[in-house]
């Protein structure tokens, strides 16, 4: 197995003293796709601009190919580029934004060539958009020219900070497939936050969920806040609307999120089989069927009143073919399979 | 009315025919402008920056001080410089009373804080993401300033030209520090005071003209530049 090409250890980061990011240990292979969810605020961003070499951490050490890493470092400079959300040109022509990296790299052969080449990844035009100034682009624009100027420089790692929340469909799909050409053709090592969990677990090799600064693990979780309610009976539930209620054991605070695996869900065959005891159950509809690349595993989206369920679908219910978009299904759990942060 | 009119034909006519007395006072104005703006720029866009971009303790302090040098009277740093270079002044050894050099030294006293502030706020008003766009690109640390420069250049250029403008039009500086010594230390602004003190309207307002139409070329040469 090869050596890791970022190594983290016992990362800290606070803003104003408030840890934002914690943790503990964190590797990832080279050329590897690595993929970052969580909700607002849960250090995506941080981690991505840590990575990227941008600040130092306040504790920990980042390893860069096995090095002790850090802003400015030789070892780093032109390995590492990051693409953040909104998408932000220099005050100069697209030309000389792409060609920017490449000067201060000192690579000065052949650079029209490389800019043309980059635009074109993008779906840019090069002989439309070469001159052009970074105020005569639109947004979705602006942001493919900003991904040119990371590609133009073959990164061994980009990072991308939600790369396509600020822009329209069509740039989106641009930019997500001249992203994923980087690995193909340099064997760049991407490492992408994005909330759209359906590109993540379809392009990712390995998805980590953050969760107030901390991992939480790995792959699809459902994760549930409250407000929780007490029931008559001692119990707690979650209302979800249409009557239906999410019963969860006591929370150990008013705030509490809950944590779901997907795999802790069962797909009755019949919306009329009885549950075992000490199971609860959730009447939803199959909303979506998608299919986890990297393990094969089928998972459904299940809409039961406001809230969207994930629930791994057992190899039976794929070989049957029973399950479809749109269907009623009802669901069984263990409430005590529920964990809390 | 009419010596307002005379005022500026004997305008054209000085600049026109080649006045040795106009041409001595431009060329001082232009010599010490050029000097203080020179040493103002070179010191003070790199403290702006500085004071824009870093956080370091007593920042607000210094910009709060910064500020307050902006409404320095010209009269009252011309009696400053005056007192520190007279020949009973602790730089009196030095000889810049009543020399171009000496209002050089006011000069700058004056351009610096405006260069500083304005280029700080030009700094601090610079994206957030400016510095996050050049380190990822893989620029380096001296690169990053340069590059963080060249992006907020107009914001610069407008400190300068502020600083200009206030160079050119003082008149206590060059009065007090320089003497107002005619083919020597003699400026536009200092001339307009004499010939106005002396009634030849005529001529006061000829000079103004000058120095307004100095001040308009040079903005038109910077709006030049600014749209390449």
């Amino acid at each position: 197995m090869r050596s890791p090409i970022y190594q983290i250890d016992h990362l800290v980061h606070r803003y104003h003293g408030q840890p934002v990011l914690d943790i503990d240990q964190l590797l990832i292979q080279p050329a590897t796709i690595m993929g970052l969810a969580g909700p607002n605020g849960s250090g995506k961003s941080t981690l991505l601009k840590l990575m990227a070499f941008i600040m130092r951490p306040d504790e920990g050490q980042i390893y860069f190919d096995g090095v002790p890493a850090l802003p400015f470092g030789s070892v780093v400079r032109f390995q590492v580029t990051l693409l953040t959300q909104e998408p932000y040109l220099m005050k100069r022509s697209v030309f000389n934004n792409i060609a920017y990296g490449l000067r201060v790299r000192g690579q000065g052969e052949d650079t029209a060539g490389r800019i043309h080449e980059a635009l074109e990844m993008v779906g840019l035009d090069p002989e439309r958009f070469s001159g052009r100034q970074w105020s005569e682009l639109s947004g979705g624009e602006a942001q493919r020219v900003a991904l040119a100027a990371r590609l133009v420089l073959k990164p061994r790692v980009l990072l991308l900070d939600e790369p396509t929340a600020s822009v329209d469909a069509v740039s989106s799909e641009l930019i997500r497939t001249a992203s994923l050409r980087a690995r193909q053709e340099w064997g760049t090592t991407l490492v992408i936050a994005s909330h759209d969990r359906e590109w993540l677990y379809d392009v990712c090799d390995e998805v980590i969920q953050l969760f107030k600064g901390r991992m939480t693990g790995t792959g699809r979780t459902n994760m549930i806040f409250g407000p929780w309610q007490e029931g008559g009976d001692g119990g707690f539930h979650k209302r979800l609307g249409d009557g239906r209620r999410l019963i969860v054991p006591a929370p150990p605070h008013a705030e509490a999120i809950a944590f779901i695996d997907p795999a802790a869900f069962r797909i009755l065959d019949s919306p009329a089989d009885p549950v075992a005891e000490h199971e609860a159950c959730i009447d939803g509809t199959i909303t979506r069927l998608s299919l986890e690349r990297h393990s094969g595993r089928l998972y459904a989206d299940v809409r039961a009143g406001s809230m969207t369920l994930v629930v791994c679908v057992e190899a039976a219910h794929v070989a049957a073919m029973t399950l479809h978009r749109g269907w009623p299904v009802r669901l069984a759990y263990r409430p005590e399979r529920v964990q809390w942060h | 009315m009419d010596f307002i009119l005379a005022g500026f034909f004997e305008a054209i006519r000085l600049l026109l025919g080649g006045d040795a007395q106009t041409w001595s006072a431009v060329a001082a104005t232009l010599k010490a402008s050029t000097g203080s703006m020179a040493v103002s720029l070179v010191l003070g866009i790199p403290l702006g920056f500085v004071l824009g971009y870093v956080d370091f303790p007593g920042r607000r302090q210094t910009r709060l001080l910064v500020d307050t040098a902006l409404a320095l009277p010209t009269v009252f740093i011309g009696l400053v410089v005056y007192a520190f270079i007279s020949n009973r002044g602790p730089l009196g050894g030095l000889g810049l009373l009543f020399t171009l050099r000496g209002i050089v030294v006011g000069q700058t006293i004056l351009a610096l804080p405006v260069v500083i502030a304005l280029s700080a706020a030009a700094v601090e008003n610079m994206d957030r993401h400016l510095r996050t766009l050049l380190i990822t690109l893989g620029a380096s640390r001296r690169q990053l300033l340069f590059s963080s420069l060249w992006e907020v250049r107009f914001g610069l250029l407008a400190a300068g030209l502020a600083a200009y403008g206030r160079v050119m039009t003082e008149v206590g500086i060059s009065m007090m520090v320089g003497g107002n010594i005619k083919w020597h230390t003699r400026t536009i602004t200092t001339a307009i005071a004499l010939e106005t003190g002396k009634g030849m309207f005529a001529t006061g307002i000829a000079l103004g003209l000058v120095l307004i139409a100095i001040a308009f070329m040079v903005n038109v040469s910077l709006s030049f530049l600014r749209k390449r």
